[in-house]
C-alpha cells in the first residue's frame, strides 16, 4: 500500500473542503430567509432546511407556488405583491404543457399552473385543477367579454382558467437573405435556406405545425396517412433545422445573431429581434394556416395556498401590469383596458400591429392543444428526427 | 513500483527515448490545454461587457461581478446547492462506510453482486432515477411539500454507491493484525473499530465525503426532476440559461472554481504548515510511520 | 472473544476465520441503512416506472393498467430505434477508444517521467474543471466551435476558410468532441492508478533481453495494465449510453443519441414509451456490468481526487 504519501493529501484537501462545505451550510441558515425586510425580488425564497415543510397549509401569506411560462410574470410585479398583500410568489419555469402536466401527474405540489388553450380541459379531466368564478375577481371586469366566454373553457362548475394572452404561431424570416418574400409554410423546406431555420424543441408542436404545412384535416388526430404526409414534410425539413432550442429566447438569440434566417414564433418576435441586436425581420402568417395558443392562469386543486390565487391576479393581472407585459414581450392579452393604457402610452401603433385590438382573430388560429394519439406523434417525430 | 523521481529514468539514453519523452510532454501540455481551453474562455466571458456570451469581445467590464450580490434567487440557489450536498455528504459518508464493513469482511454471500448493485444508480441513466423518485415520492406515496428532501434523496441514491466502494477498496487491504493485536490488550470490538479502523481508513473516508459534495454541487439531471419551486445552483443557470444567456453565469461559474481552489490551497498550505510544525517539534523522520 | 486462528496463510485481511452464523446477521447490520436506502430510493421507485412501462395513457395523460408489451415492441417496430441506438453504441465505442488513445500517453508520461509532486498537482489541474458548472463549460464550447467561435476565428485569420464553418457545432462532431471532453478525465484517472502500480524496471529488463521498445510496452506493459483499461473503459463507455444533456446543448437536429429519443415521449406525455425504452438501455447496461463485474473498481477512478 504505497498510498502514504496521498492520504495526508486526501487529508488536507478533503479536510479543507469539507470544514469548508460544513461551514457554509452552517453559514447559509442565515441567508436571507422570506421576511417583511426582504423588498427585493422575492421570485424564490430559499428555505432554510430542507426538512421543514415551505408553507402551512392553506393559509393566505404563505407562499404561491406557480409553475408557469417565463412572459407570464415579472419580478418587480412579485415584489409588488409581497409588498401589498404580504404574499411570496415562489415561479417555478414550465417549458411546455406537457411538463406541466407531467409535474402535476407525478404528484408535485403547486397552487397554479399557467397553459394553453384545449390543454386546460385536459388538466380538469385529470382532475387537477378547480374552474373559477370570473364574477369572484373584481380585475376580471377589464377583460374583453369574448374571453370570458370560450367554450373550451366553460363547464358547468365554472370557467377553467383565468385568460392571460394569446398569439398565433408566426414565421419570422430576414429578408436580407429570405428573397422573395414567402408567403407559406414551403418556405421552411426550400433548400435554399438548408440549415438556416430555428425552432422550439416541441416534438408535438412541430407536428403540428407538419400537419398543417401539408393540409391535415385534424392536426391533433391526424390519420395514419396524414401523419406520413407529415413525416414526409418533416423529412424535408431537417436538413433545414439546424438547432431544436429550448426556449424562445434562444430562438431570438439565434435570429438576431444571424445564425438563422427563419424561425417559428409568437406575435412581437421582430421587435424582440431588434432589440436584441439583430436586423430587421418580418413575420407573416402563412396561407396554409397556422396553429396558436390561448394560455391561462389555472387554480390547481389540492394546492396548499390556492386562497392566494384571486388576491394575487387583482393584483398581476391589472391593465398597467398587462400593458407593461405586452410592451416587454410583444404578443397581445386578454385585458380590453390594457389597449387603452397602451394608447395612452403612446404604443398605439405596436398595439396594432400585433393586433392587440382584435382578438377574434384568436378564434380563427388551430387552437394549441395536446394530440389525440400522442405516441404516433411522438414515433413520427423520432423517425424523423433520430439520429 | 513506479519511479518517477529515479534519477536513472530521467536520463534518456538514446536519442529516440529523448525524442518520446518530448513528444510525451507535448501532449501532455496539448492535453491540458483542451481541458482548461473552456473554462480560460468561462473566465474571460465573465468580464466581457456585451450581453451575449462569446466572441467578438467588445469590452472589459467587471458588471456582472458586481451585479450578483443583488440576486437574491441566486445566493439562494448557491445556498440550497450547498447545504444540499452537506447534508448528501453527511448521509452518504455514514451510511456507505458503515455498509462498506459488511461487504469486504463477510456476512454477505455474493460481494460481487452487491458490487453491481452498488455501481447501477451510477451506471444508469439519470433520467431513470429522476423519475423514479418522483413517480414513488410524489405519484405513490402521495407525500407533499417536501420541499428539497426529493433532491437529498436523488443525490444521495447517486453518491451513496462511491462512498461504499472506495471504502470498501481502502479496507481490503487494510492490516487485520493491527486489530487482533488491539483485541489481545484488551479491548471490545466496538472500540476496535472506532479507535484503530476508522482513524486510519479516514483518508478515504474523507475522500469519499469530498467526492460526494463534488458530485452532489454540480448534478443537474435527477436534480430537474426531483426539484420543486426551490433551486439548486445547476438549475438556476439552466434556468438563466433559458431567459437568454448572459455572462452573469459566468460570473456565478467563476466565482465557484475559485472558490473551490482557494479552498484547496488552503487545506494543502495548512498541512503542509503543520507537517513542517510537527516536524520542528518531534523531529524527521518518524513522521511517515505513523500512517 | 477472539477465537483461535487457524493455519493462518500469512495473510492479515484473511485469516480470521468468519464466525458462527449468528455473528453473521450480527455482522450485518451496518450493512441495513445503506440497504434500505437502495431499496426505497432506487429499487423501489425503478419497480414503479418498471411497472408503468407495460401500462398505457389514455386520451386524458392518465395512467391506465392494461398490461401491454406494445411499449417495448415499439421500438423494435422501426428502424429508427435501432439506428439511433447503433449510433450511440458507436459514438460511446469512438469516444471510448479515442479517449484511451488519447489519455494513454498523458498517463503515462505523468507516471514516468515527473516527479510525484508535479504527479498530484496534474491529476488535481485534470480534476479541477470538473469544479465548474457542467452547463456552463459545455456553454464554453459552443464559443469555441460555433460559427463565431474561437475556431472558425482562427481560421480565418490565418485565411484558411473564407466563411465561417458550420461542421463543429450541432451535429455529431460537437457532440463527439465535448463527449471527449467530459470523459476525459475518468480515462486518465484509471490508466493512471492501474499504471502507477506497474514496475517499470521491467520494461528495462525486457529490453535488456533484446525486446524493442514497442515490443515491450506490448507485451510486457499492457497486459499489466489491462485491468485499468477495462474500468476506464467502463466509466466512458456505459453512461455515455444514457446521455442524453450533451446532445441537447451541442448536438443540434443531426447530433442526437438514443436518449433524446427517449425523452421526446415523456415530452410528448407518454410516460410508458418512456419508461420502456429507459428500461431497454438500462437492460444492456445491467448486462454489461455483470459481464465486467470484476472490472468495477470505481476507486481506481475516483480515489485519486
Amino acid at each position: 500500500m504505497a498510498r502514504s504519501f496521498t492520504r495526508r493529501e486526501f487529508l488536507a484537501m478533503s479536510g479543507a473542503a469539507g470544514a469548508g462545505a460544513v461551514l457554509a451550510a452552517c453559514s447559509s441558515g442565515s441567508t436571507p430567509s422570506p421576511s417583511a425586510a426582504a423588498s427585493s425580488a422575492a421570485s424564490s425564497a430559499p428555505s432554510a432546511s430542507p426538512s421543514s415543510a415551505p408553507s402551512a397549509a392553506a393559509s393566505v401569506g404563505g407562499p404561491l407556488t406557480f409553475l408557469t411560462w417565463s412572459d407570464h410574470f415579472k419580478d418587480s410585479v412579485l415584489a409588488d405583491v409581497k409588498t401589498k398583500i404580504g404574499v411570496d410568489v415562489q415561479i417555478s419555469e414550465l417549458a411546455d404543457n406537457i411538463d406541466g402536466f407531467n409535474a402535476l401527474q407525478g404528484g408535485k405540489v403547486y397552487d397554479m399552473v399557467s397553459g394553453d388553450a384545449l390543454w386546460v380541459p385536459k388538466y380538469y379531466d385529470a382532475g387537477y385543477i378547480t374552474p373559477i368564478n370570473l364574477d369572484d375577481f373584481e380585475v376580471s371586469s377589464q377583460l374583453y367579454s369574448m374571453a370570458k366566454t370560450f367554450d373550451f373553457w366553460t363547464k358547468p362548475d365554472g370557467y377553467l382558467a383565468y385568460p392571460w394572452g394569446w398569439s398565433p404561431i408566426q414565421i419570422v424570416y430576414d429578408p436580407a437573405h429570405v428573397t422573395p418574400a414567402p408567403t407559406s409554410w414551403e418556405v421552411l423546406i426550400d433548400t435554399k435556406y438548408a440549415g438556416k431555420v430555428v425552432m422550439e424543441n416541441q416534438p408535438t408542436d412541430i407536428m403540428l405545425f407538419a400537419g398543417v404545412a401539408t393540409g391535415a384535416v385534424d392536426v391533433y388526430n391526424m390519420t395514419d396517412a396524414e401523419l406520413a404526409t407529415a413525416k414526409d414534410w418533416l423529412t424535408k425539413l431537417k436538413p433545414n433545422v439546424y438547432k431544436l432550442v429550448q426556449q424562445n429566447n434562444e430562438t431570438i438569440q439565434a435570429m438576431a445573431s444571424g445564425e438563422a434566417w427563419l424561425c417559428t414564433q409568437n406575435l412581437g418576435a421582430p421587435d424582440r429581434i431588434k432589440d436584441a441586436g439583430g436586423p430587421e425581420t418580418v413575420a407573416f402568417v402563412p396561407s396554409e394556416g397556422t396553429t396558436g395558443f390561448i394560455d391561462g392562469e389555472m387554480t390547481i386543486r389540492d394546492g396548499p395556498d390556492t386562497g392566494n390565487v384571486r388576491p394575487y391576479l387583482e393584483i398581476a393581472a391589472q391593465a398597467e401590469v398587462v400593458a407593461q407585459n405586452f410592451l416587454d414581450n410583444g404578443r397581445p392579452l386578454w385585458n380590453e383596458k390594457a389597449y387603452q393604457v397602451l394608447v395612452d402610452m403612446g404604443k398605439k401603433d405596436q398595439a396594432d400591429r400585433y393586433l392587440y385590438n382584435q382578438p377574434d382573430q384568436a378564434l380563427k388560429m388551430r387552437l394549441k392543444g395536446p394530440a389525440g394519439n400522442t405516441e404516433a406523434y411522438v414515433n413520427a417525430f423520432n423517425e424523423v428526427f433520430g439520429g | 513500483m513506479a519511479r518517477g523521481s529515479d534519477v536513472l529514468e530521467l536520463m534518456p539514453v538514446s536519442p529516440y527515448a529523448r525524442l518520446v519523452r518530448a513528444g510525451l510532454r507535448l501532449w501532455a501540455l496539448v492535453a491540458l490545454g483542451f481541458l482548461y481551453l473552456p473554462v480560460v474562455l468561462l473566465v474571460l466571458f465573465s468580464f466581457e461587457d456585451s450581453k451575449t456570451i462569446g466572441f467578438p469581445i467588445t469590452g472589459l467590464s467587471l458588471r456582472w461581478y458586481l451585479g450578483l450580490p443583488e440576486k437574491t434567487t441566486l445566493i439562494g440557489a448557491v445556498a440550497n446547492s450547498i447545504l444540499v450536498a452537506a447534508v448528501v455528504a453527511v448521509v452518504a459518508t455514514i451510511v456507505g462506510t458503515m455498509a462498506a464493513f459488511p461487504l469486504v469482511r463477510g456476512g454477505l454471500r455474493w460481494p460481487g453482486g452487491v458490487r453491481v448493485l452498488f455501481t447501477m444508480p451510477i451506471m444508469l441513466p439519470g433520467l431513470l432515477i429522476g423519475v423514479g423518485l418522483v413517480t414513488f415520492v410524489f405519484g405513490a406515496l402521495k407525500l407533499r411539500s417536501l420541499g428539497l428532501l426529493p433532491v437529498v434523496a436523488g443525490h444521495l441514491v447517486l453518491t451513496m454507491p462511491f462512498v461504499v466502494l472506495i471504502v470498501a477498496a481502502r479496507l481490503q487491504g487494510f492490516d487485520r493484525r493491527l486489530e487482533w493485536a488491539a483485541e489481545d490488550l484488551g479491548a471490545a470490538p466496538p472500540t476496535v473499530i472506532r479507535r484503530i479502523v476508522l482513524p486510519l481508513i479516514f483518508p478515504a473516508i474523507l475522500a469519499a465525503a469530498l467526492l460526494s459534495v463534488t458530485l452532489s454541487i454540480d448534478e443537474f439531471v435527477v436534480t430537474f426532476f426531483t426539484i420543486g419551486s426551490q433551486v439548486t445552483l445547476p438549475i438556476y443557470i439552466y434556468t438563466q440559461i433559458k431567459f437568454g444567456v448572459t455572462p452573469e453565469i459566468n460570473a456565478v461559474a467563476t466565482l465557484i472554481l475559485l472558490g473551490t481552489v482557494l479552498a484547496l490551497g488552503l487545506g494543502y498550505a495548512s498541512v503542509r504548515a503543520g507537517r513542517w510544525a510537527l516536524r520542528r517539534i518531534r523531529g524527521r523522520g518518524r513522521l511517515e510511520e505513523a500512517y | 472473544m477472539t477465537a483461535t486462528p487457524v493455519a493462518p496463510t500469512g495473510d492479515p485481511t484473511t485469516d480470521r476465520p468468519v464466525g458462527a452464523g449468528q455473528r453473521r446477521v450480527a455482522r450485518l447490520w451496518p450493512f441495513a441503512p445503506a440497504g434500505l436506502v437502495l431499496l426505497l430510493l432506487f429499487f423501489i421507485p425503478l419497480g414503479i416506472v418498471f411497472v408503468y412501462s407495460f401500462w398505457t395513457t389514455n386520451g386524458s395523460f392518465q395512467l391506465t393498467p392494461d398490461w401491454t408489451l406494445k411499449n417495448y415492441l415499439n421500438f423494435f417496430s422501426t428502424e429508427t430505434y435501432l439506428r439511433t441506438f447503433a449510433k450511440t453504441v458507436l459514438m460511446a465505442a469512438i469516444v471510448t477508444v479515442v479517449g484511451l488513445l488519447t489519455s494513454f500517453p498523458f498517463a503515462y508520461f505523468l507516471v514516468r517521467y515527473v516527479g510525484r509532486r508535479w504527479q498530484r498537482i496534474a491529476l488535481l489541474a485534470v480534476i479541477v474543471p470538473f469544479w465548474t458548472s457542467y452547463l456552463v463549460r459545455v456553454y464554453s464550447w459552443q464559443a469555441i466551435l460555433g460559427e463565431h467561435g474561437l475556431i472558425n476565428g482562427l481560421l480565418l485569420q490565418i485565411g484558411l476558410i473564407k466563411e465561417p464553418l458550420d461542421v463543429f457545432l450541432y451535429n455529431d462532431v460537437g457532440v463527439f468532441i465535448v463527449l471527449l471532453y467530459l470523459y476525459f478525465p475518468f480515462a486518465v484517472l484509471a490508466l493512471y492508478t492501474s499504471l502507477e502500480r506497474f514496475d517499470f524496471t521491467q520494461l528495462t529488463a525486457a529490453q535488456d533481453l533484446g525486446a524493442r521498445p514497442d515490443q515491450a510496452l506490448r507485451r510486457i506493459l499492457l497486459p499489466q495494465i489491462r485491468p485499468g483499461i477495462i474500468t476506464a473503459c467502463i466509466f466512458v463507455f456505459i453512461p455515455i449510453l444514457g446521455e442524453y444533456l450533451t446532445p441537447t446543448l451541442v448536438g443540434g437536429t443531426k447530433g442526437v443519441l438514443i436518449g433524446n429519443l427517449i425523452l421526446n415521449f415523456y415530452r410528448g406525455g407518454s410516460f410508458p414509451g418512456m419508461a420502456a425504452g429507459a428500461f431497454l438501455i438500462a437492460a444492456v447496461v445491467l448486462v454489461l456490468l455483470i459481464a465486467f463485474r470484476r472490472y468495477l473498481r470505481i476507486e481506481d477512478v475516483v480515489a485519486r481526487t
